[in-house]
């Protein structure tokens, strides 16, 4: 049986061609129940049926906490003896907010219903009954045999057969799953290849009666256990023997399969529904909240505590006023006729929670989320954030984080692909010594060479060497043209022919640079197989026969090859870094020392650097070498990698160098523009990198992250100052030594961190140097942190999230960035080069780092502010507001009667101060874009919290409960001891709210558009028209009960007392912001007002953004993780610590450098 | 790269999405914001010196005649028991011309016309003439619905607790006893005797309100409030519909007469006159007080100290204001302009 397990641990079992076995035991799940064991093959994202809807959407909704209060207030104001106010002023509201979700939604669900359902509807063919034929991906079922077909999307999880190609290999291009274009090959088993692949006919594969037998479904991408039991053999089964769905067949004519995993996937409730790995994998995005509203969140929470406590104070008047009147027999002593003081009081509480729950609006959630995504369009809508050559305008994946794009405090990017360019060109090698090429000439301008003599070339070689060309078709120097078939035959590219010539598909781009370097100068890649490589080499075809690949990987930091050349010769061909090739070269190697200064020179000029080496490898050697290797390949332990490391170790010795390469990595536009911006705006910038260090260092001064004046500080210095009883006095010395290194008394001491991965590993085990370690960070220009792990670099931020309570941003392209992104309160994923899978995990996606000083100069600091001002102007609006009552209820009683007309409680929120704050939200723009660029400063206030701090928020509240007591008792100096009645003095109160509501408003509007003014206006007007409406007789004859206030405003309006006490009290309660306001006008230094100039400040933008050259390029290390399987990435250079020496950037002259210390 | 027409993804150009509508940004500076509160400071004295003077020239008369003190011609009223049909007379000398029209106002004190329970207690249909609600009042009226089993006609506590002293003025000429008409008529608001409070359409009136039970608290039923006219009877009855107009705060006036009619249409001349008061309401439960007030009115309405003096003392901090923040700006700007 399938739950038994077997004896080897796998307990997933499919038989081939057997359906009626596994369709028996689908998964068939009914609301939350589930049996069965098989997943079907259809994706059902969707969460709602016609009948779920409903219920699904009410459970949801009622989670979260503002809606179940105010479904809890509803309830409450359906008891008769504690509604204060009727139970639609409430409800419609919340209706509207309930049916605004739902319909939100419902249109997203339909929207995956429908991309369900083309997914489902896809054909692919299915062996029935001897023949094929085509099926909707939906009826899939484990167990069926599938035909895949060239460029057709693989539906499920599926075991290889066999294919069209020779020895069943296939192609597959895995962009869906891991963002890399690249095309990787899988492999049949030789079994099953030999068998059915010799001529794939109906006949065979119907009679396929194997057995898999693997692990459970699961998520990890990149392994596969289990084996296959057919005709009585048992066959081991990789990954490499797996088709994952979602992945694309490529270069392949046909593949048959067998369904594994199948891969549908069941609604969010029953997440367990899919077995497919990529289903598997996607898992949900952890949801950001912004701190503003985690701040609000609290805020909210104490103004209900605060309404409570109230209601509670009032309750217990109540009880002791009605005790009171009880006493005595009177006119109103029948108030409380039968009751208890107690009693009352308890009911008085629930009616006056009821009666301030006003405070904390309804609307306010439901508007915060609206401004929130019109900040998002406005970022997608930014025709400068839009890239034009790649069609791609930026995009706001996560609509609650556009504030925090104004408060961000540290930036932590990674350098490739994001800070540069990720277009590698091959700029310079040094074969036997030589140098060839000029890497002091920008590789626009580099002269091409005539290459008309080969055939193949495509252009894009960025070097120019006559030299090397003459040498090489004039075959004279064995040296060179064997450094090129290297080039050629050692890597992992795939060749796609089209138009005649092939086109590359690399795993990094690295190689993509070297191989078309390679066929440029005459050795080109033609295409590859399982076991043997086409290369011509200046025309003549060769084959050389592919024995074995020795993988990379970032701990080798080198791969090799192994070929049987044409004439017989057994070659090993190998690229690495330079620190891992150096070690081991043959002795006395030739052009060594030569070798070693070209490695200093391109290091010099920030490229990165590759060495090349060939060992010829006796036939002896390989045989008993093959036979270790088909051991240990044999093995399926976890013991398996380090044995072959072991392995590979022992083939790669005794190289023979063949040369050097050096490959420019160029900057993105603008990135030392930018990061000098954000720098003057306040945010510390850090880069974290798996490059190694001194490239890291070179990359910071191109891009003007270290300044040259400044010290850097190693993990030695850090160190002592961390030990030291008192970090801050050792950074104080480090700091004037540095003035003094410098010579420089007037300059404040600029220093920089530089630190490595394995140096921060020690963080690990001393937590408590988290704390001082983040108050030096501060302190400190820059911070580069290199050679970091992924989760290193999550760590990274971590740290800083914990030690500061500044918003954090990640910016990263590649995968290697994701776990960072996800980390900081803000990601931003920058479409590169590396795939979608950045972008797919971030909160934002930017085609360019220089579009950052917009998103967070700009539009960071417009959203900060625009919804600062929001939820202050909302709190207070609501609190005056409502806050009322509680001076009211001295004066009737305790009674929670409420000083307004119901219909101006619901529409105040609503109709009469809701569109000019929504206007603000959306326009307001205190200066413009291109001064929000000219002046970064400005961004400060946002990183300090100068607008949303707990003060500000606290001083808004106090202003409002200040304005709730004009409200009230300004109209009470009034009307006390006069005629006019209780509804009058309700019209003036709102009458003097909707006053103050609208001229707070405009106090706080700084940009009036034609739509801030007509808002203002038509809110205004509205409440004039509205107070009209519900105190016509027409509406009282209809409901007497609602609209009682039947011909108030008629008499009130005409009343020069009820104006004038309305004005005054609005008045009074906005003196305190106008007198703000005023002060704030009156002491602001005059310069402030050049921020509204428009005349560009050239003079000081040209001293900032000095050029130090006009060459900015980068250096090298680690670009690629590594690849699944046989994918290989170009390798690393560092430089033999032996030789290391400080080393400056050419135009960095002068600073001061980590060794040179002067203690 | 790709073609300038195939960029479908290019957002578009518009003052909107790119956030350049056109608008005026008006930058408050020391300019605008100094003279500004110097204005609206001299308008908001104005306003006040105005309210004051008019307020100022405004007569009033109050009376109180609680009888809480023992020398009170009203403190006989105090002790007796409710029913006893107890009549009081206060004397007054008015030494200057009172100028007409002079308003004649009852006031109370402590008296929580705004307590929710009491204010809500009162059947809108019912009031409005609908019979149905007659015969079953709507549950508000609690404890005034029903009595002896039948309903109460106007139901609830406001109607039941309608205030019901009756007041007589008279000038003392010679020894004689003149009386001065008070004018009863158009003292309710125009929209509350025709449309919100409306008798059935029965005549004679009396038979609306057959099995029907008058306030607990009442002496006569409603449809004889006024035996003098006819059609001040009922829920129109404007004594009635003055009551029902609920006040705001525990101390508060309500109008009762206004003095329009023969000798006394422009004022109460200067002399004696004596106030006869039936005092029937008691306040002394609730440690209340009464009194009768005449007043003559204004644009601004009656007496209103707070409002005039409440706009200077704004306006002067608004003066104030700006002085200070000349000052200000003179110290902070000066010695950067040397």
């Amino acid at each position: 049986m399938v739950t038994e397990d077997s004896p080897s641990g796998f307990t997933w079992e499919v038989r081939a061609n057997s359906p009626n076995y596994h369709r028996a035991r689908q998964k068939k799940s009914f609301l939350c129940f589930q049996w069965g064991r098989y997943a079907g093959n259809a994706v059902h994202s969707h969460k709602y049926s016609p009948l779920s809807f409903l219920p699904l959407t009410l459970f949801e909704q009622f989670h979260r906490a503002a809606n179940l209060y105010f479904l809890l207030m509803v309830v409450l104001q359906c008891v008769p003896p504690i509604s204060s106010i009727p139970w639609y002023i409430t409800m419609i509201p919340l209706l509207v907010v309930l049916s605004v979700r739902a319909s939100k939604d419902l249109a997203n669900d339909m929207a995956r219903r429908r991309c369900d359902a083309e997914v489902n509807s896809r054909r692919c063919d299915v062996l029935l009954s001897h023949r094929f034929g085509a099926t909707q991906w939906k009826d899939l079922c484990v167990g069926d045999i599938l035909r895949i077909c060239k460029d057709q999307v693989i539906p499920a999880d599926l075991l290889l057969l066999c294919s069209s190609e020779p020895h069943s290999l296939c192609y597959v291009e895995t962009a869906d799953i891991d963002g890399e274009t690249n095309l990787k090959f899988r492999q049949a088993l030789a079994a099953t290849h030999s068998h059915l692949g010799s001529c794939p006919s109906e006949g065979a594969l119907a009679a396929f009666d194997g057995v898999v037998q693997c692990e459970e479904p699961n998520d990890r991408l990149y392994v596969f256990r289990g084996h296959l039991l057919w005709r009585g053999e048992c066959h081991h089964l990789e990954n490499e023997h797996v088709l994952l769905r979602g992945t694309v067949l490529r270069n392949t004519d046909r593949a048959y399969g067998l369904v594994v995993y199948s891969g549908g996937a069941d609604g969010v409730f029953c997440v367990a529904g899919a077995d497919s790995k990529i289903m598997r994998n996607c898992g949900k995005m952890k949801l950001k909240r912004a701190r503003t509203e985690q701040v609000l969140n609290r805020v909210v929470i104490g103004i209900v505590l605060c309404l409570l406590l109230a209601a509670l104070l009032l309750a217990v008047g109540s009880g002791v006023f009605s005790g009171v009147v009880m006493r005595e027999a009177g006119p109103l002593s029948a108030l409380v006729f039968n009751g208890d003081p107690a009693y009352t009081a308890f009911l008085v509480y629930w009616s006056y929670i009821i009666l301030l729950s006003p405070a904390m609006p309804i609307a306010l959630y439901i508007t915060f989320e609206v401004i929130h995504s019109v900040h998002s369009r406005f970022i997608g809508w930014d025709l400068e954030l839009y890239w034009q050559p790649g069609d791609r305008p930026a995009q706001a994946r996560n609509t609650s984080l556009n504030e925090e794009l104004g408060q961000v405090g540290y930036l932590l990017s990674d350098k490739t692909g994001t800070l540069t360019q990720n277009r590698l060109l091959f700029r310079q090698c040094c074969i036997a010594g030589e140098i060839y090429g000029d890497a002091s000439v920008r590789a626009e301008d580099v002269e091409p060479m005539d290459l008309s003599w080969n055939p193949f070339s495509r252009g894009g070689l960025h070097m120019s060497a006559p030299s090397l060309v003459e040498k090489l078709r004039g075959r004279r120097c064995p040296a060179s043209r064997r450094f090129f078939r290297a080039l050629a035959l050692c890597h992992t590219v795939m060749a796609e022919w089209k138009d005649d010539s092939p086109v590359y598909q690399a795993a990094s781009p690295d190689e993509e640079a070297l191989v078309g370097a390679a066929r440029e100068l005459g050795w080109v890649f033609l295409r590859r197989s399982r076991d043997c490589v086409v290369v011509s080499e200046l025309g003549v075809s060769r084959q050389y026969q592919l024995l074995a690949l020795l993988d990379f990987s970032s701990r080798r930091r080198r791969m090799s090859v192994l070929v049987r050349e044409p004439g017989g010769a057994l070659k090993l061909y190998c690229k690495g870094a330079d620190i891992v090739i150096l070690e081991r070269l043959q002795r006395n190697a030739a052009h060594l020392d030569r070798t070693e200064r070209a490695l200093q020179v391109f290091s010099v000029a920030c490229l990165r650097t590759l060495c090349v080496a060939v060992r010829s490898v006796p036939e002896a050697l390989w045989e008993q070498w093959r036979e270790t290797l088909d051991l240990v390949a044999a093995m399926a332990t976890a013991e398996r990698d380090a044995q072959l490391e072991q392995l590979y170790d022992e083939m790669e010795r005794d190289l023979q160098l063949l040369g050097v390469t050096a490959i420019e990595d160029r900057l993105q536009d603008g990135v030392p523009e930018t990061i000098c911006l954000l720098r003057r705006a306040g945010i510390k910038v850090w880069v974290l990198t798996g490059d190694k260090k001194e490239t890291a260092i070179n990359i910071g001064y191109s891009c003007e992250l270290l300044d040259p004046d400044a010290r850097l500080l190693d993990w030695q210095d850090v160190r002592q100052m961390l030990q030291s009883p008192d970090p801050q006095v050792g950074f104080l010395k480090a700091g004037q030594t540095a003035l003094w290194a410098a010579g420089r008394e007037d300059a404040p001491a600029q220093l920089s961190l530089v630190l490595t991965g394995p140096e921060l590993a020690e963080f690990e085990q001393r937590p408590e140097w988290g704390g001082p370690f983040m108050s030096l960070a501060r302190q400190c220009q820059a911070v580069l942190c290199c050679r970091v792990t992924p989760a290193q670099k999550a760590e990274i931020v971590k740290l800083v999230r914990k030690h500061t309570n500044a918003i954090t941003m990640s910016i990263g392209d590649g995968a290697n960035d994701v776990n960072m992104i996800k980390t900081a309160h803000i990601g931003v994923g920058v479409a590169g080069v590396e795939g979608g899978q950045a972008v797919q995990n971030a909160d934002f996606g930017l085609s360019q780092f220089r579009f950052l000083q917009r998103l967070l100069l700009v539009h960071g600091r417009w959203s900060y502010r625009r919804i600062s001002f929001f939820l202050r102007y909302f709190l207070f609006k609501t609190c005056s507001f409502a806050l009322v009552h509680v001076w009211f209820g001295c004066f009737n009683g305790f009674s929670s009667q409420s000083l307004y007309e119901t219909w101006f409680i619901a529409l105040y929120t609503v109709l009469y101060s809701a569109a000019p704050v929504m206007c603000l939200a959306v326009f307001e723009q205190d200066v413009s874009a291109e001064a929000s660029l000219r002046q970064p400063e400005l961004y400060g206030g946002g990183q300090q919290q100068q607008l949303s701090g707990p003060r500000q928020l606290g001083l808004c509240l106090l202003h409002a409960v200040y304005t709730s007591l004009v409200f009230f008792f300004v109209p009470f100096g009034v009307f006390n001891n006069t005629a006019y009645d209780y509804q009058t003095m309700a019209l003036t109160v709102a009458m003097a709210a909707t006053f103050t509501a609208s001229a707070e408003i405009v106090l706080l509007t700084k940009y009036w558009t034609r739509f801030s003014v007509a808002a203002v206006c038509v809110s205004v007007g509205m409440f004039f028209i509205c107070s009209r409406i519900t105190h016509s007789g027409r509406l009282f004859q209809r409901s007497p009960s609602d609209y009682y206030f039947l011909g108030v405003s008629e008499v009130a309006f005409a009343d020069p007392v009820v104006w004038l006490t309305a004005l005054l009290a609005a008045w009074t309660a906005v003196l305190p912001s106008f007198s703000a306001h005023a002060f704030s006008a009156v002491l602001m230094a005059p310069d402030h007002h050049k921020v509204h100039s428009s005349a560009p400040q050239t003079a000081e933008m040209s001293s900032t953004f000095r050029r130090r050259s006009t060459m900015r390029r980068s250096s090298y290390a680690v670009s690629q993780g590594e690849g699944p399987g046989r994918i290989i990435t170009s390798a690393v250079s560092t430089r033999n610590a032996r030789t290391s020496k400080p080393t400056e950037a050419p135009s960095a002259a002068g600073r001061t450098m980590p060794h040179e210390r002067h203690l | 790269m790709k073609e300038e027409g195939n960029l479908e993804n290019r957002p578009s150009n518009t003052a909107f999405t790119q956030q350049r509508l056109p608008a005026w940004q008006p930058m408050l500076s020391a300019g605008v914001v100094i003279p500004g509160f110097l204005v609206i400071g001299l308008a908001f004295i104005g306003i006040g010196v105005g309210l004051l003077i008019t307020s100022r020239s405004i007569q009033v008369l109050e009376l109180d005649y609680t009888g809480t003190e023992t020398n009170s011609p009203c403190n006989k009223c105090t002790t007796l028991p409710i029913q006893n049909n107890c009549v009081c007379k206060l004397n007054f000398t008015i030494d200057t011309l009172f100028k007409g029209p002079v308003f004649f106002y009852y006031s109370l004190t402590n008296y929580f016309q705004s307590q929710r329970k009491y204010g809500a207690s009162l059947d809108y249909n019912q009031l409005s003439g609908d019979l149905t609600y007659f015969k079953s009042p709507a549950s508000d009226c609690d404890p005034y619905r029903y009595a002896n089993g039948k309903p109460i006609v106007p139901c609830g506590s406001l109607a039941n607790s309608m205030f019901n002293d009756t007041f007589k003025l008279y000038q003392i000429v010679n020894g004689k006893e003149n009386l001065v008409p008070f004018d009863g008529k158009g003292i309710a608001w125009w929209t509350d005797y025709n449309i919100k409070y409306r008798n059935p359409d029965y005549s004679p009136l009396e038979n609306a309100f057959n099995d029907t039970e008058k306030p607990v608290f009442w002496s006569k039923p409603a449809y004889k409030l006024d035996t003098s006219d006819s059609s001040n009877n009922g829920f129109v009855n404007q004594d009635f519909l003055v009551w029902m107009r609920r006040a705001a705060l525990p101390n508060f006036r309500k109008l009762y007469r206004r003095i329009t009619e023969g000798d006394y249409k422009d004022g109460l001349p200067v002399g004696n006159y004596s106030l006869e008061i039936s005092y029937n309401y008691p306040v002394k439960s609730f440690d209340g007080t009464k009194k009768a007030t005449f007043s003559n009115v204004s644009w601004m309405g009656g007496q209103n100290e707070f409002l005039g003096i409440a706009y200077l003392a704004i306006g002067s901090m608004c003066v104030v204001m700006s002085v200070v923040m000349l000052i200000v700006y003179a110290k902070f700007r000066f010695p950067e302009d040397d």
